[in-house]
């Protein structure tokens, strides 16, 4: 059983056929097809008008994770949700959120679904993993978020309004659904997204038609698709450049009940930061916010190890279950 | 200096016990030189920063964030749109970072400053520093004022100034054209002069700028006398007399004498000698001299070339046919000099009249003078040399005489680099071109007026001289305006930031001598009886 040659040319010959759109164009889809969009927007760029005048608050949500050791059977994580609320151009709210310390691995799943659940029916089955531990922090933010948030504000959220399968659809669902029945916006930026035409990334394309059709410096959206539901989220996605000097064009997803363009009209009001020109800039501020950095995850460590020793455990014997032997290994050679 | 009555400048949070660094407001308009205070809550010392270096610092880490922002921004200029992409929260997202030396400590109980030997605890407060802070320099700034504390470009009303005494351990001035030195020298005479006889300047003035101001200094009719080359009103006829100018001297005014040349004059002078002229007055019978081939021939035994001997009688005739120069001894000024010095006064010597050559043997004639005569006193006399005042002899461009060429056996002026401290009689060199003195003779000076100075070569030699550090102050030195100056010296604490008076300041701030005591009537009662 021989492998077959797998050299570096034959995939640039590949690469080199789908970037040049020789895959049929009536092919769009969302990455593997696994999700749950559906593809029916016209992917034709528009103008897109900012509004004139900006929501009453924009609340951003991020989440952050780090991995603070590895003993491969066990890992301990960190993970929290950053927000932050931004009336005008000041800001009126900043949480980093609290830091939540994870065990996962052998033994540890009911231990840690138990603190996870929150009344949410997890499932004893469910799988754990770090991508479950933050975005179920994250939507806690938003659910927290949404009851903060008055009518007309806007709520974004990094990344996409799909939640993770695990998450129980009918409870998302209905953060939404309230949200839409209080007059809140919900919004999702998507930095990279999987979005694909003729199986190459869908956004570059849509910008070169926008450059072609509309002008290089052009505001504008172009709808792609819906969500079916079957995570229980209904939202509107949409590609968006929301700055004429924007350097890109983002996924947006719109929560279902509002019109696209009026929504993109409402974020854009936040996008003209002159650090990063079509980006939202509260999220940019959520994003630092839910960071965690290495100092944060050596802090976490000193606690635990302090709580390890108060508890008997000797050093020689931390170290020897939390020393990353491959990083050492790799160093040696 | 209670704890929260000064605003906040900035955080400490970097470097060493000799460097500070701290950050600030991204609006906090932080100067170069500026003065700051580190509160140590913990150990309730002040420490006193000196801004050596302003930077920007910013939260984000990404390379080229700064450059993006701008280019945006400038993007949006070119389009005739500025504004259209604000930063957010710029007073968050970005900030200053200063960069710091630490001058000192103030104690506690605030009486001692202490040089640094110990950080400041981390993330200390900066703040602007409050009058109490810097009130132990009043002490250290000696009696003789020439300005005010200079915090960056915020005056603080602390006098800056020398211990007349120091004067004799040398001072120099240095600039370039424009930022101040004349200024500074005549509020310096000035001081002098108000010194009630302590100290004795002799200023030799090329250009004859300081004649008429320093004549309207209120205590000029007493403690001012001025001998001019020209005729002036208020001024005594300057004059010396050949006997009195020594080989030296010509060699030291000359500056550019060949080998060739000083055998000559040495040829010259052991032949006139023998005829009975003293000193340089066989210059006269030199310069009437019409057979120079038979002179030579005859009397020098051809030891010296005739073209030698023609350049020496040319600069002879240009000496001999100056006003200033007498062939009568009893006309010289110098007995007047060394009596106006040694009664503490302010001697200007107008040496506008003559040309450049004269001048430096003028001024070499009379500070041998004054040195001789205040090392005799030493020598001779120590309770009567320590009634005498310290004299300093002020010296323009005095790269012409105190540079590694010139430094030659009997150059005076190096001499009294060297040994006119231990007499009481010190220079103060006036030049744009420090670089081009002496470094030995440059070490040898204690004080350092350092005005605005834009040749890095002048700013690395004075850095090297100085008695205080100023390595990092070069940008602070380049950037000094006209009236600034950095004071360095044994007595500062540091070097020390100043705005120099004003002259036409000084004069109006200056009060009047006092009235001279009455004499007691006669008491005739008493011889009646």
């Amino acid at each position: 059983m021989s492998l077959a040659p797998a050299p570096l040319t034959d995939v640039a010959d590949r690469l080199a056929a789908l970037l040049r759109g020789d895959a049929d164009h009536a092919l769009v889809s969302d990455g593997d097809g696994t999700g749950d969009l559906v593809i029916d927007g016209d992917l034709v760029p528009r103008p897109l008008a900012i509004a004139s005048t900006p929501p009453r608050a924009v609340w951003a949500i991020d989440g952050g994770q780090a991995l603070v050791r590895d003993a491969r059977c066990l890992q301990v994580y960190v993970v929290r949700s950053g927000r932050c609320r931004y009336e005008g151009r000041v800001c009126t709210l900043e949480e980093c959120g609290d830091l939540r310390a994870h065990l996962v691995g052998v033994g540890q799943r009911a231990a840690e679904l138990a603190r996870l659940d929150g009344g949410l029916g997890l499932g004893l089955d469910c799988a754990l993993d770090v991508n479950l531990l933050r975005e179920r922090a994250e939507w806690d933010a938003l659910e927290r978020t949404l009851t903060e948030a008055q009518s007309g504000d806007l709520v974004l959220i990094d990344g996409d309004l799909r939640p993770d399968p695990r998450i129980p659809p009918a409870w998302f669902g209905g953060l939404l659904e309230a949200a839409h029945d209080r007059g809140i916006l919900v919004v999702g930026v998507t930095k990279h997204t999987s979005l694909a035409r003729g199986n190459a990334p869908l956004l570059g394309q849509l910008e070169r038609d926008a450059d072609a059709s509309l002008g290089l410096r052009t505001r504008w959206w172009a709808p792609v698709g819906h969500s079916s539901g079957r995570r229980g989220a209904l939202f509107t996605v949409v590609a968006a450049k929301l700055d004429p000097d924007a350097p890109f064009s983002f996924r947006v997803d719109v929560a279902a009940g509002t019109d696209p363009e009026t929504a993109l009209a409402a974020l854009a009001t936040v996008c003209d930061d002159a650090a990063f020109p079509g980006y939202p800039y509260p999220l940019t501020v959520a994003d630092r916010l839910a960071a965690c950095p290495p100092w944060v995850r050596e802090e976490a460590w000193f606690t635990i190890e302090d709580q390890l020793a108060r508890a008997g455990v000797p050093v020689d014997v931390r170290d020897r279950a939390f020393t990353d032997r491959h990083r050492l290994m790799e160093r040696a050679s | 200096m209670s704890a929260t009555s000064t605003p906040t400048r900035g955080r400490l949070y970097g470097k060493n016990v000799l460097e500070a660094t701290f950050r600030a407001a991204p609006d906090d308009d932080l100067f170069l030189g500026e003065l700051l205070v580190g509160v140590d809550d913990a150990t309730g010392r002040r420490y006193l920063f000196r801004v050596v270096d302003v930077t920007y610092g910013s939260e984000h880490r990404e390379p080229g964030w700064a450059e993006r922002v701008a280019g945006t921004m400038l993007a949006d200029d070119a389009r005739g749109d500025a504004g259209a992409h604000p930063l957010y929260e710029q007073e968050r997202r970005t900030y200053r970072v200063a960069e710091c030396r630490c001058l000192g400590y103030l104690t506690p109980d605030g009486k001692d400053f202490r040089k640094p030997k110990s950080l400041p605890t981390q993330f200390s407060r900066v703040l602007s520093p409050e009058p109490s802070d810097l009130a132990f320099l009043e002490s250290r700034m000696g009696d003789l004022h020439v300005g005010v504390l200079r915090s960056g470009e915020t005056v603080v009303d602390v006098p800056v100034g020398i211990e007349g005494a120091s004067l004799a351990k040398h001072v120099g001035v240095f600039a370039t054209t424009g930022m101040g030195k004349s200024n500074l020298m005549m509020v310096l005479a000035g001081e002098a002069m108000r010194a009630g006889g302590r100290y004795g300047l002799l200023i030799v003035d090329p250009h004859g700028e300081y004649r008429t101001e320093l004549a309207r200094h209120p205590w000029a009719e007493r403690r001012l006398r001025t001998y001019s080359s020209v005729r002036a009103l208020g001024a005594s006829a300057l004059r010396v007399s050949l006997g009195e100018l020594t080989i030296d001297d010509l060699r030291t005014a000359t500056g550019d004498t060949s080998r060739a040349q000083e055998e000559a004059l040495f040829e010259l002078e052991r032949f006139y000698s023998g005829e009975g002229h003293q000193g340089l007055s066989w210059l006269r019978p030199f310069t009437q001299l019409d057979d120079l081939v038979g002179f030579r021939d005859v009397e020098l035994g051809k030891r010296v070339a005739l073209s030698t001997l023609q350049v020496l009688q040319r600069r002879a005739r240009r000496i001999c046919s100056l006003d200033a120069i007498a062939d009568d001894p009893n006309v010289s000024v110098a007995a007047a000099v060394e009596r106006d010095l040694g009664e503490g006064k302010v001697v200007l010597i107008d040496a506008s009249g003559l040309g450049p050559t004269e001048e430096l043997l003028v001024a070499s004639f009379l500070t041998r003078r004054v040195l001789d005569a205040w090392s005799t006193a030493f020598l001779e006399d120590r309770d009567r040399h320590a009634t005498m005042p310290t004299i300093a002899i002020v010296l323009e461009e005095a790269q012409r005489v105190l540079s590694a060429a010139s430094d030659r056996d009997g150059n005076v002026f190096p001499r009294v680099a060297r040994e006119g401290r231990k007499f009481k009689v010190g220079l103060v060199a006036v030049t744009q071109q420090p670089k081009l003195v002496d470094a030995e003779l440059l070490s040898q000076f204690n004080t350092f007026f350092i005005l605005g100075l834009a040749d890095e070569r002048d700013r690395t030699i004075l850095k090297s001289s100085a008695k205080q550090d100023l390595s990092a102050l070069s940008p602070e030195i380049q950037t000094l305006m006209p009236g600034e100056c950095l004071l360095a010296g044994v007595d500062a604490p540091f070097a020390v930031p100043a705005r120099v008076h004003l002259w036409s300041d000084a004069l109006r701030m200056c009060p009047p001598p006092p009235e001279p005591l009455a004499q007691p009537a006669a008491h005739v009662a008493a011889f009646l009886d």
